[in-house]
């Protein structure tokens, strides 16, 4: 066996968000206005990062960042480089635009196709603007590869081939382990992401590190891509209902007071009596 | 049997260190004084911070992954004594910075510059909120035709509840002096001093160069700050980046506005009061006398100085980036400071500085003194107007 | 536009659900989607089914889905589906799928839940909606599925006209569990042979812990005192543990030794992300509460009626937490009685 096979090549996918508190619905055209808002990484997608960073602190090998979006995307996820990751693939073209879950994880894991061989896929346990958390299931079942998600923690082991998570689950918690490949979705704030390194900032940002595809540049099928093959339709966008602290002051006896706070408890836990 | 500790010397760490203190880490001839002067000295019964062993050991070029290098609260105790003239606390902030290279942090820092970073703010809160505290208050955005200054609120002041009086006390001064002033809003930026005295020296370099240029965008040529972390990042490091505005603290403003009768004081404040100077105000920027001449233009008030006050002002604890990092229950300034101040009588321990503030009311709750207030001098000055 | 496995014109007018089971009986958010799912069916004329895997002891499971509205229960038993796999659970579901070809297939978004609905609408090569706050069926039994984007701050509709089955997870708790309705007659269990190779279950359980590593900032209710409970962190507990979270504290009762240093929440302790942070007698300060704004509710409780953690709190509670907290605890187990015994 040699060394380099036990170099792991781990795809990191990320995003870039709208900050949430600063995207609005037009109250007109009842669409997305995020035009003033401003950007940022996915939160959880930098825990994915450190995640892979870590990994190839300690194995060596090669840590490729994926995303699909606009070419506004790049000069956040050569921050990504200047974390320490090796590469970034931005898959943009307005073919792509529009792209639900189907579409989105057909198109990054036709990109990942690309990039064989690849021993590990991470992703932030979800992006703060969908939120669904439906990515990585997904991109496991385009790909064939293994799937543990939730993680707050991981270990691979490059002479077995394997990688193990943890996960909580309620009231403790599981470890699961799985042959590589394997997509790993990791739990929100799980570790704290290395702050970017000045020293490697310049390299960053050299034009090389970034490579953009179209879907013209991959293995796609036009049918299977952006709004063209999104099953699921927008249909309508509301402002949901101010996140300010609601600042309700409850008064009353203590009894009454409890009975008020379980009546609230009941309302925004599941599982309370 | 004496243990001996066996230490490598890095001559290229030494290089590196050197060449980052611009030499002055090599002026040390280890007389002691710092050690002797530092407040840790005064927490830490029997394991002092040893600010002369540790610059010893940066002069050796050991590699230092000691603790003790983030204890440094840069309050320049020692370095006001310091025959030598060594800046230490910039001797720290090189330590540091090696540490972040070699990725060597304690847990929770990089959080803080990633929150510079995306939210412009040291305190994980929303960019878009920044003007908050501003709410029901007149305060226009700045602009250079009508304003004669900036008012600079800073982020502790901004999103701080507790600060967030302070600026609002500042905007009613500055309205009953009838100063123009205006304020950049949302768009204010961060003034970088966190990233400062955690070490990482290259972002802050990078975010003081950003302000400084926002600044000229806007027009802005002088400005007026809350906090005397900013003003010091204002006044003596953006100068080394061509900026070209003049940064006042707004006890030296107000001060001023009093000495040209702008503004006037005429409702009694009958309290009993001491000043503590905050570091990056005092011993930092030489500035001890504006918030005492304000305190004192103020009809009613009895002021009285603690034992050690000035030069001698011990500090709170929260500068040098202690702010986001623990200190344990045993270990903080702020308890001394508080006892400092009961020793006096007063009612009222007033400062000019939100991290001053955040510490001593802490504080005086773990000494159980709930009768002395923590004040900031901009809040009784508001209440000495009509 | 690709199409999914079966269209509009092939599914059949049913809505089915997945039954997730939970040691010997079906958790709560596949009862709760049963619930809403028999609304949705009556609205439109349509049968009501549950997808139940697993292997042995499946009696009483149906007869809990029956008492909510189960018109039938389609069953696929498999030694490989005595246990949650990923693997088994998506093949056996996709074969029972595409055996029946349902118009709806709802899940409950529970990490198993979400697992299997993320690879099963890639399978099927259909929509899926994830996290559902709300669902409406409209004309010609459209699913609507109403989702929150952005931190919460953006609302979509959003629904699937054309691939089958359209696809929907659903939070725990979103939908009320209703009472069971006695009058249906229609009952049928439909096995449905299922085909799976031990080959292809390649995840491996190496350990499950039950009770251990608590981890408050993964914890959906944390439990936090302040100087104010003068260290009556036991009462404390109580509540976290009815609640099925942990205790956390402000920065004095750390120092004063009360508690460990590691639950300190704030910008030098824990930043945690909780459904519900519960602040009993901590007064606010700034350094705390950056440790609780990413909450989804808070609830404070303080003597002080001019204690700053009020501004920054869903619902307020002036009194002392230590009668205020007692009487919750009580007020919460009075009520489980009644559940259990109602």
């Amino acid at each position: 066996m040699t060394y380099a096979t036990n170099e792991p090549h781990l795809v990191v996918c990320v995003k870039v968000v709208p900050k949430p508190e600063e995207v609005r619905v037009d109250p007109q055209s009842r669409r997305l206005d995020r035009a003033g808002a401003r950007s940022e990484i996915n939160p959880p997608d930098l825990n994915a990062v450190e995640f892979a960073l870590q990994i190839k602190d300690r194995f060596g090998g090669k840590v490729s960042i994926l995303s699909m979006g606009p070419p506004f995307f790049e000069p956040y996820l050569r921050i990504c480089l200047a974390m320490g990751a090796d590469h970034v693939y931005l898959l943009s073209d307005r073919l792509f635009g529009g792209a639900d879950t189907l579409a989105t994880t057909y198109t990054l894991a036709q990109a990942v196709r690309r990039l064989e061989p690849v021993d590990l896929v991470l992703c932030g346990e979800e992006s703060s603007d969908g939120a669904t958390g439906q990515v990585p299931p997904g991109l496991a079942e385009w790909l064939g590869y293994q799937q543990i998600t939730l993680v707050n923690d991981i270990e691979m082991d490059m002479s077995r081939r394997t990688v193990r998570g943890r996960r909580e689950r309620q009231g403790g918690y599981e470890i699961l382990e799985v042959p590589l490949p394997a997509v790993i979705s990791v739990k929100t704030g799980c570790n704290e992401p290395r702050f970017w390194d000045y020293r490697l900032k310049p390299w960053a940002f050299a034009p090389e590190r970034v490579t953009v595809w179209s879907a013209s540049d991959m293995d796609v099928d036009p049918e299977f891509i952006g709004l063209a093959g999104s099953p699921t339709q927008v249909v309508g966008l509301e402002q949901a209902p101010s996140r300010e602290r609601k600042r309700i002051m409850l008064s009353g006896s203590p009894q009454e007071v409890a009975q008020q706070l379980a009546a609230r408890l009941r309302e925004v836990l599941p599982l309370v009596p | 049997m004496t243990q001996v500790e066996h230490l490598t010397v890095d001559d290229a760490r030494w290089d590196t260190l050197f060449e980052r203190t611009r030499g002055a880490v090599a002026l040390c001839y280890q007389c002691g004084v710092c050690t002797a002067l530092c407040p840790w000295g005064q927490v830490r019964e029997g394991k002092p911070l040893s600010v002369r062993s540790l610059l010893r050991r940066a002069q050796l070029g050991v590699p230092d992954d000691h603790e003790d290098i983030w204890l440094c609260t840069a309050c320049a105790q020692c370095e006001s004594l310091c025959p030598r003239g060594v800046p230490v606390a910039e001797v720290f902030q090189s330590l540091r910075g090696m540490a972040w290279e070699e990725r060597r942090v304690p847990k929770g820092l990089p959080s803080v510059l990633w929150s510079i970073y995306w939210n412009n703010n040291p305190w994980s809160q929303p960019p878009s909120h920044r003007s908050r505290w501003a709410k029901g208050l007149e305060v226009p955005r700045f602009d250079p035709s009508e304003h004669e200054v900036l008012y600079y609120v800073g982020c502790t002041a901004a999103y701080d509840r507790r600060a967030q009086k302070v600026a609002r006390a500042l905007v009613k001064l500055f309205q009953a002096a009838g100063v123009r002033f205006g304020t950049l809003g949302d768009e204010e930026p961060c003034c970088g001093d966190a990233a400062k005295s955690l070490g990482y020296t290259p972002y802050f370099e990078e975010i003081v160069q950003n302000a400084a240029q926002v600044f000229a965008q806007n027009g802005v040529r002088r400005l007026v700050a809350t906090s005397p972390h900013c003003f010091d990042t204002f006044r003596n490091y953006a100068p080394r980046y061509q900026a070209d505005f003049e940064a006042e603290h707004y006890t030296q403003f107000l001060d001023r506005c009093l000495s040209e009768g702008r503004l006037r004081f005429s409702r009694e404040v009958p309290l009993r009061v001491t000043f503590h100077d905050p570091c990056f105000l005092g011993r930092r920027n030489d500035e001890y006398e504006a918030p005492r001449r304000i305190l004192d233009a103020i009809p009613g008030l009895e002021r009285v100085e603690m034992a050690r006050s000035r030069q001698d002002a011990l500090c709170c604890g929260g500068g040098g980036g202690r702010m986001w990092m623990e200190t344990s229950a045993g270990e903080r300034f702020a308890n001394l400071r508080v006892q400092d101040a009961l020793a006096t009588g007063v009612q009222v321990l007033v400062t000019a500085c939100p991290f001053c503030i955040a510490c001593f009311e802490e504080s005086v709750k773990a000494v159980g003194a709930p009768n002395l207030r923590v004040m900031d001098v901009a809040e009784l000055a508001a209440m000495a107007i009509e | 536009m690709a199409t999914s496995l079966y269209g509009a014109s092939e599914a059949q007018d049913v809505i089915c659900v997945f039954l997730e089971r939970e040691g010997d009986t079906l958790q709560r958010v596949s009862l709760e989607l049963l619930s809403k799912g028999r609304e949705l069916a009556d609205e439109v004329g349509w049968k009501l089914a549950g997808l139940l895997l697993g292997y042995y002891r499946m009696l009483p499971l149906m007869g809990q889905a029956f008492e909510v509205g189960a018109d039938e229960i389609w069953v696929a038993e498999h030694p490989l589906l005595k246990t949650f796999t990923v693997e088994a659970y998506t093949s056996a579901a996709f074969q029972v799928i595409m055996n029946r070809k349902p118009s709806i297939f709802l899940c409950g978004a529970t990490p198993n839940g979400r697992d299997l609905a993320g690879r099963l609408a890639v399978k099927l090569r259909t929509g899926l909606t994830a996290d559902c706050t709300d669902l409406r069926m409209r004309e010609g039994g459209i699913l609507v599925g109403e989702v929150t984007g952005f931190g919460g701050g953006v609302l979509a509709l959003i629904k699937t006209p054309q691939h089958r089955p359209q696809m929907a997870t659903v939070r725990p708790g979103v939908f009320p569990l209703k009472p069971p309705r006695t009058e249906r007659v229609s009952r049928a269990v439909e096995i449905i042979s299922v085909t799976l190779d031990e080959a292809q279950v390649r995840t491996r359980v190496v350990e499950q812990v039950v009770g251990r590593g608590a981890d408050i900032t993964q914890s959906p209710v944390v439990v936090v005192g302040g100087r104010g409970i003068q260290g009556r962190f036991d009462l404390l507990r109580q509540l976290a543990e009815l609640l099925g979270g942990e205790v956390g504290a402000t920065r004095p009762p750390v120092d004063s030794g009360q508690i460990e240093r590691e639950r300190q929440v704030g910008q030098t302790g824990v930043v945690c992300r909780p459904k519900v942070a519960i602040v009993c007698g901590a007064s606010g300060a700034f350094q705390f509460t950056v440790g609780i704004q990413h909450a989804d509710t808070v609830i404070a409780i303080n003597t002080d009626p001019e204690a700053p953690i009020f501004e920054t709190a869903d619902y307020g509670v002036v009194g002392d937490a230590l009668q205020i907290v007692p009487a919750l605890i009580e007020a919460l187990r009075n009520s489980r009685v009644a559940v259990t015994s109602g």
